[in-house]
């Protein structure tokens, strides 16, 4: 009985845990991006969670709708937000999570198609070019980035032998019998990298961040998720911006996941330093993300197919070296 | 026990007996009801009801006995010359017969109201003839035991279906499509009768069940067949008469043709090389290659379509590659001794199968209420729909929905079959090059998984969303509520096939195991949880709605305008510029061309007028297909100058044909 209680509680705590951090991480990692950038043009910036107050802001005022909309609008929100939080709750961007079902790969990367489709025919539904046109490039981003980040799971997940991603991001590879020859160590390592950077790469074009698309510009003529959500104000406002921030952090923790598993490969990392550094690694991509749009240029539209090529590339590297040395099969 | 079960067979026998003369009587009510001149609305609804009762009494005739494997021959009075035409109900033949049965079923529903909006463009009498022959003789396929029986019921359906095809035959651009359809029907037949002929050489057998393709010189037979079966399927590179066939086609007749029609292909592909152990290594990689590069091509030309019912045509070659590629990979996991991952690509291929055909059917019935409340099917004329015609578009919306496989609908459950038995596949496989093609082919799945969203965001989007871009779209109304049931019907059955894929998937396999050379060995576990994700879409929906939504404080304004004044339906985007930037990046395969013409005194601040153009070319058709055609007619005009109209050629033509055999006998 006493068992069942600690069980008990060690969930309960995990699922308090899990609901603020999925409250505070996104937050903050906007929070982080706009201070970084303010910080390196000599600004002092608003504190770093000024994008909740903005969001609490949104939620006090009321909506505007156009005439033209039917009733696609408010349910494309509604589901985008609860599919954003569904695969938050899937997906294994944080190593300390609740209990969640079988998240297979191939459905993690349809649910956020489910996502992107609503919040496509959401941009569709004013009849206002602005919202068409931002679509329109997002269905081209897609399809971009799609094969990059699918051939980039697909290959931890023929490493891992599995197309669970619960599986696949459960930190096996540090045991077993290889673990000291240094061809197997540099081999996860490497693995576990290339997926890395090409999971965070893909984050840049699927979430439209800088070299893909500025979130910052004042035309929306220009833009990708700004321009989708042009006809948005108030609450329903508050609610893309909340989904779409976590489904930033959520990318960024996968990301960040690869990277402390390449790190673990090398060294050996308890439990509880993992999830610290997994959290951290969230932050420093933030961090990052904040860096690299200081410095970097706003690619030129036809220019983008380009540096998807790398991408896609890094994940093509990593599949064919995982499928040419054969599975390691656990 | 053993005499009840005999009992049982000879009932049963005559029941299919009966349900194969049934419909024969209902064409020849029908006949007699045309020939009395009834009024076409009347009859209509009569034949919509015999259509319905068809299903459901075949339906009902294939499944009352389902664990049995049932074979029966036609007994004296119709035989074909001497032999009697030999039919087999199994479990593969009785999956395909549930598929046909649900979409003749919604088929029924929806016709009269359809073709009461269609008065003037179809006679009634010769259009629900051929749509008889046509379901009658899909039945008979699907039956048939032996090879003549087979032939006999694929003419059939051909020569009906190219019928229907022609059912609007006053316009050119529809006898034009019915000439490229019956082509491409006469040269898959020529095939198929090549392919059997030479296998009853062979094996010196009529019937499928004596046929063996293990055997390396059964390989070009073997050929010929899938080369016919690919023309009907229309898998890349013989495609190209579906998307002529169903824009030409009525709604409810595309919807048999893509739904059920273009399955008919599959299923003999199961049921003759498959089933008859074929382990070709260079077919199963065609296959594989076919499957690919036609999932691909098909979507590809899809984005950038501008007739609704010539996209879906696009589609379903994208979705029959799939099915193609599903084939090959089970075959090749066959041969490289996988059970587990044939199984699971064999069930995708049968899931897909069905998903496919409810979804297409579904799409298909939807746009022929659009077209019928609006008389165009051109996305450059709709829009604005979703007020209008609000249970169309919920229908067309889960349609397509799952058509881009998401989840939890019935499309993704297959796909996620097709994804799942790949990566299995390279994870097990010991060839490094099929290892690498798996992968590939994983790469491509998913590029075409994000283009078919492309395609159907444009179909939703531009189609019924926005403002109205015709009078006729502003003014169109809801869908009569017989077409609505049918509608809803298969859009419930997408979605509950998808929640419970797992138990469908379960049923399939257990269906299919009665046979007497099973194609599924174990059944596949499915361990994504759709149900749940359901729920929870729901019920977190809901929350969401009531805690922040439900509660905000609405006004109802313009959309943002600039400042510039009102916005007219103009100023939306287009079918052509929502699918530009994609088309752009694959401008070499569509060959695509935009030419755009500014003209005015300051045409860069006032210009007075503004056209652009997109020309798309098909690089098959301009550079495969009409040249070989231009060759052809060449040499038929070289042939007709044989046929001068003068009697003192042709006599000399008779004398020299005498001379010439005489000398070869003389020869000889």
């Amino acid at each position: 009985m006493s068992e069942f209680d600690n069980h008990l509680l060690t969930n309960c705590s995990r699922w308090i845990l899990f609901i603020s951090t999925v409250i505070v991480l996104p937050v903050l990692c906007l929070g982080l991006i706009r201070k970084t950038k303010a910080r390196l043009q000599n600004r002092i910036g608003p504190p770093l969670y000024q994008p909740l107050f903005d969001v609490l802001k949104l939620l006090r005022k009321g909506e505007t709708l156009s005439s033209t909309m039917s009733g696609v609008f408010r349910l494309s929100t509604v589901v985008v937000v609860t599919t954003t939080l569904i695969l938050a709750w899937l997906t294994p961007w944080l190593s300390f999570k609740p209990w969640s079902p079988h998240a297979d790969l191939f459905f993690i990367v349809y649910l956020f198609a489910l996502s992107r489709v609503f919040s496509l025919l959401g941009s569709l539904d004013s009849g206002s070019a602005f919202g068409a046109f931002g679509a329109s490039r997002e269905v081209t981003l897609g399809l971009l980035v799609e094969p990059a980040l699918m051939l980039g799971l697909v290959a931890l997940g023929l490493y891992c032998g599995s197309s669970d991603l619960k599986v696949i991001f459960s930190y096996p590879h540090q045991l077993g019998s290889h673990s000291n020859e240094l061809a197997f160590v540099a081999g996860t390592a490497g693995v576990w990298t290339l997926v890395g950077i090409s999971i965070f790469l893909s984050s840049l074009i699927e979430l439209s961040r800088m070299p893909v698309d500025d979130p910052t510009t004042h035309l929306e003529l220009t833009m990708v998720h700004e321009a989708m959500i042009l006809e948005a104000s108030g609450r329903n406002l508050a609610l893309i911006e909340f989904a779409h921030a976590l489904r930033m952090s959520i990318y960024f923790g996968l990301a960040a996941q690869c990277f402390v598993h390449a790190a673990a490969a090398v060294w050996h990392i308890s439990a509880l330093s993992q999830a610290v550094l997994n959290v951290i690694g969230i932050c420093a991509i933030a961090v990052f993300v904040g860096v690299l749009e200081s410095l970097a240029v706003k690619l030129q539209w036809r220019k983008v197919p380009e540096f998807v090529a790398y991408v896609v590339s890094m994940s093509l590297l990593a599949a064919f070296l995982v499928a040419g040395s054969g599975a390691v099969k656990l | 026990m053993n005499c009840k079960a005999g009992l049982y067979g000879s009932l049963l026998m005559n029941t299919l007996v009966a349900f194969l003369g049934f419909p024969l009587l209902l064409v020849s009510a029908a006949i007699s009801a045309f020939a009395l001149g009834q009024k076409k609305s009347v009859s209509d609804k009569a034949m919509s009801v015999a259509l319905c009762l068809l299903a459901l009494l075949s339906a009902f005739a294939a499944f009352v006995k389902s664990d049995q494997v049932i074979t029966f021959a036609t007994s004296a009075p119709f035989l074909l010359g001497v032999f009697p035409l030999t039919f087999m109900l199994d479990g593969l033949s009785r999956l395909f017969l549930a598929i046909l049965c649900l979409i003749l079923l919604s088929i029924g529903f929806f016709s009269a109201g359809y073709l009461s909006h269609l008065k003037e463009r179809i006679s009634g009498g010769l259009y629900w003839i051929s749509f008889f022959l046509f379901s009658l003789s899909m039945f008979g396929v699907v039956l048939s035991a032996d090879a003549i029986t087979f032939l006999v019921m694929w003419e059939i359906m051909s020569l009906s279906s190219a019928a229907l095809v022609a059912t609007d035959h006053t316009h050119h651009s529809v006898q034009k499509s019915a000439l490229i359809y019956l082509g491409a029907t006469r040269i898959a037949s020529g095939l198929l009768c090549g392919g059997f002929l030479w296998m009853h050489s062979l094996c010196g057998s009529w019937s499928f069940s004596d046929w063996s393709f293990a055997q390396p010189q059964t390989v070009f037979p073997a050929l010929l067949i899938f080369l016919g079966f690919c023309i009907k399927a229309g898998v890349w590179p013989f495609h190209i008469w579906l998307p002529y066939a169903h824009p030409a086609a009525p709604a409810t007749v595309s919807a048999a043709m893509s739904g059920f029609m273009i399955k008919i292909p599959i299923y003999g592909l199961i049921r003759i090389l498959i089933q008859g152990g074929l382990d070709s290594a260079a077919l199963i990689n065609l296959a594989f290659i076919l499957g690919a590069i036609s999932s691909f091509w098909g979507v590809l030309f899809a984005l950038v379509q501008n007739d609704l019912k010539r996209l879906l045509a696009y589609s379903s070659i994208e979705n029959v590659g799939l099915i193609f590629l599903s084939l090959a990979i089970s075959l090749k996991a066959r041969v490289a001794n996988l059970p587990l991952v044939a199984d699971m690509a064999m069930t995708a291929a049968l899931f897909h199968c069905l998903n496919h055909g409810v979804i297409k059917s579904l799409l298909f019935l939807c746009v022929g209420s659009v077209d019928a409340q609006t008389h165009s099917r051109d996305l450059h004329k709709l829009g604005g729909l979703a007020k209008r015609m609000p249970w169309t578009m919920a229908c067309f919306f889960i349609g397509s929905f799952s058509i881009c496989s998401i989840p939890p609908l019935n499309g993704f459950a297959s796909k996620w079959l097709i994804y799942e038995s790949l990566f299995k596949g390279t994870l097990l496989l010991d060839a490094y090059l099929d290892r690498g093609l798996f992968l590939v082919a994983i790469c491509l799945l998913s590029a075409v998984g994000a283009l078919a969203i492309a395609v159907f965001v444009k179909a939703m989007g531009v189609g019924f969303l926005g403002m109205s871009r015709s009078r006729a779209a502003e003014h169109a109304q809801e869908a009569s509520t017989a077409m609505r049931i049918s509608q809803a019907f298969l859009a419930m059955l997408s979605v509950s096939l998808g929640v419970f894929a797992a138990i469908a998937m379960n049923q399939i396999t257990k269906l299919v195991a009665v046979s007497n050379k099973p194609v599924i060995l174990e059944a596949v576990n499915f361990p994504v949880p759709t149900s749940l994700l359901a729920s929870m879409l729901v019920v977190l929906g809901l929350a969401v709605y009531l805690a922040v939504l439900q509660n905000s404080k609405v006004r109802t304004f313009k959309t943002w305008d600039c400042g510039f004044g009102p916005l007219s339906s103009k100023t939306q985007v287009s079918s052509d510029s929502f699918a530009q930037p994609l088309a752009r990046i694959f401008r070499p395969f569509l060959r695509y061309e935009t030419n755009s013409n500014i003209s005015g005194s300051d045409k860069r601040h006032f210009p007075q007028e503004i056209s652009v153009e997109v020309k798309i070319v098909s690089i098959l058709e301009s550079r495969v297909y009409l040249p070989s055609l231009a060759v052809i007619s060449f040499l038929a005009r070289g042939l007709a100058k044989l046929q001068a109209g003068s009697i003192h050629l042709y006599l000399l033509y008779v004398c020299s044909t005498l001379v010439f055999l005489l000398l070869i006998g003389a020869v000889l």
